[in-house]
């Protein structure tokens, strides 16, 4: 058995899985191959490190997950079912399955901390009753009590993130795909966050993090998949960041 | 239950963002409201045009002046018999002593006038009767019956001749301005729906991120879109007003010119008579222009 094989073995085959890549590819218009014959599968309450340079097809592998954008070859599996067969109107549920965070928190503007958490809750038609508890509930566990009426432009970096990581787990999502969630911070902010995703985790929530961030990885000692040039080339239960620059 | 409690939190949600969003839906509701303005001031312009054509065209009759030996009763008898013609809308008798009293009323001021009346020594005017037709094409009908009817030889005059060429001047005028109108109105119209709409595209490019986000967290197009038409209907409304007011003011400012020029009087008095149909055809063209824009201009980032 060659090196590169044993790296792709599966680290874990406990259960059914939440997510299955089979042969998947993706291009983009202009010949850009962003991701070529990936396969893996993520269980339920993992902790993975998505790892790579820029561009090579980290967050592109997140957004195929969350359904926005369509694999080009291959299937990929939620729970067991395609995500190319759901209906393009029942995406808006689908996606409540899943909390997605982004290096440059992707908050609303126009909203204020509670409103951009309440936002996910709203558009499931729930009361507001409901809404002000779970809200004010999630403000006090990614720490952000007393900042609930303050605008994204009031917040700090790491703030805003908390409050995209409350967003994400508003829905009670099984998987959480966050991409670069300290990409924009300082190290205490990113040692906070990376705490605040493993306390998540620890509550049975899958996550996935893309990252570049070397000693994010290598403190953390969980699975690490890494990719090169859209290939994966490493899949390792316990990894450590292994790209080279 | 489900639907109209997210209707409701979607308008909520449109009245925060109009809002908070205030300079932008300032300047929106400023672009808006000029368009409208322009689009119901041409409107303004052209029904008073064809207000004073159709006033003037009111003011147009065929006189019908009698020999002096017809006497009154005969004169009376003819209106009676043109009076069964269709094409007919009104007949006034004007007999001599009325016809010189308005004469006198008019002129009786000028000495030389009153001078040469008295010199005659008796009523040198005719008595006659002023006939209004239904439309103007009538009048030649009119004046032909007339000098083919049985009382031709009781007929002094028939004042057609000299009115004919005012009536085609008029004709002429009224299909001109219309025509006019329609062009300049469509064309400030279609130029003022152009830049209602890029305006309003802008607005909604400077939310294209938001709508992304929006779908990512859950929700669907039709949540993502409702608050921005009802924002569009918030510009509508308040642009429609403004526009109104606009057109108010413009009225009053011309009125001093066009004293008398309408029936109604002046131009701010044709506004005031038509104001509940102004208002209401600017506010719904507003309302119809706002969500018209925003609905095709966020079309595009919903179609993925």
């Amino acid at each position: 058995m060659n090196k590169e094989k044993e790296n792709k073995t599966m680290p874990h085959t406990e259960g059914q899985p939440i997510v299955v890549f089979e042969n998947v590819t993706k291009d983009y218009p202009g010949g850009v191959n962003a991701l070529h014959d990936v396969s893996f599968r993520v269980f339920s309450g993992e902790f993975i490190s998505l790892v790579g340079s820029s561009g090579a097809g980290k967050s592109t592998l997140l957004k195929l997950i969350y359904a926005e954008e369509i694999p080009t070859a291959g299937t990929i599996y939620f729970k067991g079912r395609p995500i190319k067969d759901i209906n393009r109107k029942h995406l808006p549920f689908f996606r409540r399955n899943i909390g997605t965070i982004f290096q440059d928190y992707k908050l609303l503007p126009q909203k204020t901390a509670f409103e951009n958490i309440a936002y996910a809750l709203e558009v499931d038609g729930r009361s507001a009753k409901e809404i002000r508890e779970e809200v004010g509930e999630l403000l006090e566990i990614v720490g952000l009590g007393g900042k609930g009426e303050k605008f994204p432009r009031e917040l700090s970096g790491g703030e805003q993130q908390r409050v995209a990581i409350a967003r994400a787990l508003i829905h009670h999502p099984q998987i959480i795909c966050a991409d670069e969630p300290t990409g924009n911070l300082d190290p205490v902010s990113t040692k906070e966050i990376t705490d605040l995703l493993l306390e998540i985790n620890s509550y049975g929530t899958t996550v996935i993090v893309a990252t570049h961030k070397k000693e994010v990885v290598d403190q953390l000692g969980k699975r690490v998949i890494s990719l090169i040039d859209g290939r994966l080339r490493h899949d390792e239960a316990k990894g450590k960041y292994n790209i080279k620059l | 239950m489900q639907r109209t409690l997210k209707l409701w939190r979607t308008f909520k949600e449109g009245m925060t963002n109009f809002r908070r969003n205030g300079w932008l839906s300032l300047a929106t509701i400023i672009i808006l409201s000029l368009s409208l303005f322009i689009i119901s001031l041409a409107g303004l312009i052209t029904v008073g045009t064809r207000l004073i054509v159709s006033n003037l065209e009111n003011r147009i009759s065929i006189t019908v002046s009698f020999n002096p030996d017809v006497n009154e009763g005969r004169i009376l008898e003819i209106k009676q018999y043109l009076e069964r013609a269709r094409e007919i809308a009104s007949i006034e008798y004007v007999s001599r002593d009325q016809a010189l009293d308005v004469f006198l009323e008019n002129n009786g001021s000028d000495p030389i006038i009153r001078q040469a009346i008295d010199e005659i020594g008796e009523n040198p005017l005719l008595a006659s009767l002023v006939i209004h037709a239904k439309q103007q094409s009538d009048y030649q009908k009119i004046s032909t019956f007339l000098e083919a009817s049985p009382y031709r030889t009781d007929i002094n005059r028939i004042n057609f001749e000299k009115n004919r060429k005012i009536f085609e001047r008029l004709k002429h005028i009224g299909a001109t301005t219309r025509k006019f109108g329609l062009a300049v109105g469509g064309a400030f119209g279609l130029i003022a729906i152009l830049i209602t709409f890029n305006t309003i595209r802008i607005t909604i490019y400077s939310h294209r991120q938001e709508f992304e986000i929006m779908r990512l967290v859950g929700a669907s197009n039709l949540y993502v879109r409702m608050p921005y038409i009802f924002e569009g209907i918030l510009y509508g409304i308040f642009a429609g007003v403004t526009a109104v007011i606009l057109v108010a003011l413009s009225a009053y400012g011309l009125s001093g010119y066009t004293e008398g020029a309408f029936p109604q009087g002046n131009i701010f008095q044709v506004f005031t008579a038509y104001l509940p149909t102004i208002a209401v055809s600017t506010i719904c063209l507003g309302i119809f222009l706002g969500v018209i824009s925003s609905f095709i201009a966020i079309h595009r980032y919903l179609k993925a």
